[in-house]
């Protein structure tokens, strides 16, 4: 059992109205691996993500997470993973341990062993300088930050991360960065969205690239770059991004 | 697996505790105290009810009245929140299903908080439970189970009808008819009671067999004269209740929001005539105050909120007239000739809780880029205003031309009258509007076709500022009446026309300043709270 992918995905499929979304999306992720996920805005990385998390039908096709079949075994499955959706869901009158806590015991966890942990995450990220403060008054990289602690609180085993690190300044975005290669030394798979080339080239052990809803490449990441061209050049080039710039008379 | 539902509880109570009782202000009392009034009052008509099903003389008419009080009680718990908008507490979906919950919990939650649409109802069956427990013609056992069952019967319906009411408002085009549909049938009695009950509906009625229906068989139970088809007609109803709430919320559950919103967007062509209305502010005024009043037009009538209000000025408004107008009564006989002005001043009411009162909060996205856009705040004021002038003119041509239509005894000078009425009116609404929108700004989301753009104390101040901010032009119609001059009615309208410039001049600097000194508290006002329970 444990040598099935944590992510096995089957010609999956999201059509939205006359629009697919999601278009015969075939892939799989390897246990303990850092997995970058990439496409340009509108390639179906945040659909592809709802539907790992039961959160959207998929319109043909089959998942599994965790060896567990989705959408069957969807509580099983959501009580060992771990999420950073792109839409925040947190609740903003609640403060950062509150809501870690509120999570925690959503996850199963006691309710004294969620209120020890909620602390001990607040401090981690540093986020326990403003006990009271509601999440209504975090910014945006705060907000990030209490995210990713709601995901770990209960120790998953697999983390889905729709752009993690969007709005979180450097010093707060190094430490979960080396927090997650630390999550995955010690066996927790990572599945990551970012915008951020560099970012991704420097975390992840594989990638895979999508656009209009089509697996266009899929490899280690070193494969993916050839000779001195980096992850940013592969994907400009998988992509069909290379626009020429004509010159606008008035720029 | 261990219940979900304390954790959310808890949240919930958090939430309320972080928002209405961690924090001062004035206002919770005034809360506070209206709350005890309404809830006194049911609380009163329970304890009335009580004492009298404790007669035990009244046992004869109790078995007639009983089935019809329970019958208020279920169009009460099911239909009244859907009229007043107010669908009470639910859960966040989107919020908490990320986290391992089974369906079943999320399901007793959801049917838990249903309680929060029918407390008032609740007191009612309290009362009539202690009623009947106190009467000694009534045997207790049965009247626990009929008003436990009752009560269940109403809350697994209302969880079903208010999962598919939210699944069919998550389409844009239907959210919006069925909200139009719903305003309207707040009219519906006051039609029924000049037109009367459809015939069709009238015979259907008279002849159903009463026996069929929960209400019925809840208060025959209730009373201990109840046979096995009772008991059977109780129990199907709530087995149905259950499985239509629990596949209305299976249903809802699996919803999938980019879908249902996944619809493309009509937009107009260019040449369209809604284009040309756009483009016309580009002929007539400069830039930048152009490019925002174009803005506006274009913003406002792709707003569902917008729409609904605008609609429902020249459609409710008659909805709500017409039928007195019918009447025999010599004032509203009297108010025909003034129809068209009576309408467009109700259709005004309605707009300007989107056009006037919280222009800024109606529309927060752009609040940033007033700010950073090389545009005084004076200009972007004046382009909101403008364009809920141009709204206005709108409305009021829409009214006419319902009127003409119908066959509505009104006049050429009539029609112009509310015209300039409209326009004065807006005058002192504008004035008052642009400060308001300052200091009482709060988000709105103005894809929710239902639901206040304002805070209730606010909300309740425009209530009561509106009739004064029309007394210059109520003193104009008073002017004509006491000397029976049309004359004299034009010079007052003169008057009010030039008190309203005065007005909104001096607001408008004001707002402007305000604006400007004020711009991070506005700036961090315009932000949403959000929690497990919506």
């Amino acid at each position: 059992m444990s040598e099935r992918p944590a992510i096995a995905v089957r010609d999956l499929r999201k059509v939205y109205g006359e629009k697919a979304a999601v278009d015969g999306l075939t892939l799989s992720v390897p246990r303990g691996c850092f997995f970058g996920f990439l496409g340009p805005n509108g390639a179906g990385k945040t659909t592809t993500i709802r539907m790992l998390l039961g959160l959207a039908a998929p319109t043909a096709g089959e998942i599994e997470m965790l060896g567990l079949p989705m959408p069957e075994q969807a509580l099983a499955i959501k009580r060992r993973i771990g999420v950073v959706p792109e839409e925040s869901v947190l609740f903003d009158r609640l403060t950062g341990a509150e809501h870690l806590e509120f999570a925690g015991r959503m996850y199963g966890l006691e309710r004294r062993v969620a209120a020890v942990r909620a602390g001990e995450l607040l401090g981690l990220f540093e986020l326990n300088g403003q006990p009271k403060k509601l999440i209504a008054d975090y910014s945006k990289g705060m907000r990030k930050r209490l995210s990713m602690a709601a995901a770990l609180i209960h120790r998953p085993e697999l983390l889905l991360l729709d752009e993690p690190f969007e709005g979180v300044d450097a010093v707060g975005a190094r430490m979960m960065k080396d927090l997650l290669l630390d999550q995955v030394r010690q066996g927790v798979t990572v599945f990551l969205t970012s915008h951020v080339m560099e970012v991704v080239e420097r975390l992840c052990d594989r990638v895979a690239i999508i656009h209009q809803g089509r697996l266009v490449m899929e490899g280690a990441t070193a494969e993916l770059r050839s000779g001195t061209e980096t992850l940013e050049d592969a994907f400009v080039r998988l992509v069909g991004g290379e626009r020429s710039l004509e010159k606008l008379d008035w720029l | 697996m261990p219940s979900r539902i304390p954790a959310v509880l808890w949240a919930q109570w958090r939430i309320l505790w972080n928002l209405r009782l961690a924090r001062g202000s004035g206002g919770r009392l005034v809360g506070l105290a209206l709350v005890v009034v309404w809830y006194g009052l049911w609380t009163a008509l329970a304890a009335s009810t009580a004492v009298v099903l404790a007669d035990p003389a009244r046992r004869e008419a109790m078995g007639a009245a009983l089935p019809w009080a329970l019958l208020l009680v279920f169009g009460y718990w099911q239909l009244t929140p859907v009229f007043t908008a107010s669908l009470g507490a639910s859960l966040n979906l989107t919020k908490v299903l990320i986290y391992p919950i089974p369906e079943r919990q999320l399901f007793a939650l959801e049917v838990l908080l249903r309680v929060t649409t029918g407390v008032e109802m609740l007191l009612v069956l309290g009362g009539i439970t202690l009623g009947l427990l106190l009467n000694p013609a009534v045997p207790g056992a049965t009247v626990l189970v009929a008003v436990t069952v009752f009560a269940l019967l109403n809350l697994l319906l209302a969880a079903g009808t208010r999962s598919l009411l939210e699944r069919l408002v998550a389409h844009k085009r239907m959210r919006e008819a069925l909200v139009f549909l719903l305003v309207l049938a707040v009219a519906l009695p006051q039609v029924l009671a000049h037109t009367g009950l459809p015939r069709f509906f009238a015979s259907w009625l008279a002849h159903s067999p009463a026996g069929l229906w929960p209400w019925t068989a809840a208060g025959r139970v209730a009373l201990g004269a109840s046979t096995a088809a009772d008991w059977a007609v109780l129990g199907a109803w709530t087995l149905a209740a259950y499985l239509f709430g629990r596949w209305q919320f299976s249903r809802t559950l699996r919803v999938d929001a980019a879908a249902a919103g996944s619809a493309p967007r009509p937009v107009p062509r260019a040449g369209a005539w809604t284009d040309r209305l756009y483009r016309l502010p580009v002929r007539l005024l400069p830039d930048p105050l152009a490019a925002l009043v174009e803005k506006e037009l274009r913003s406002l009538f792709r707003t569902p909120r917008f729409r609904l209000v605008f609609l429902m000025g020249f459609t409710f408004g008659f909805l709500i007239w017409v039928p007195l107008w019918r009447t025999e009564s010599f004032i509203f006989r009297r108010a025909a000739e003034d129809f068209a002005v009576l309408v467009s001043v109700y259709a005004l009411l309605l707009l300007s809780e989107v056009v006037f009162w919280n222009v800024f909060g109606f529309d927060r996205a752009a609040a940033q880029l007033y700010y950073s856009a090389p545009a005084r705040l004076r200009t972007v004021l004046a382009a909101k205003n403008l364009a809920a002038a141009v709204v206005v003119v709108l409305e009021a041509t829409m009214i006419t031309a319902a009127c003409l239509l119908l066959r509505m005894p009104v006049t050429a000078g009539k029609i112009l009258e509310a015209y300039a009425v409209l326009l004065i009116l807006s005058l002192f609404l504008t004035a008052a509007g642009n400060l308001s929108s300052l200091y009482w700004a709060r988000p709105v989301d103005p894809d929710h076709s239902w639901g206040r753009t304002s805070r209730g104390r606010s909300h309740a101040l425009m209530v009561l500022v509106f009739p004064l901010l029309s007394l210059p032009v109520l003193l104009a119609y008073v002017a004509r009446h006491v000397f029976q001059s049309q004359l004299v009615f034009l010079g007052g309208l003169a008057v009010a026309t030039a008190l309203g410039a005065l007005c909104y001049r001096l607001a408008l600097g004001a707002a402007a300043g305000l604006a400007e000194r004020q711009r991070e508290d506005l700036l961090a006002v315009l932000t949403a709270g959000a929690g497990p329970l919506a």
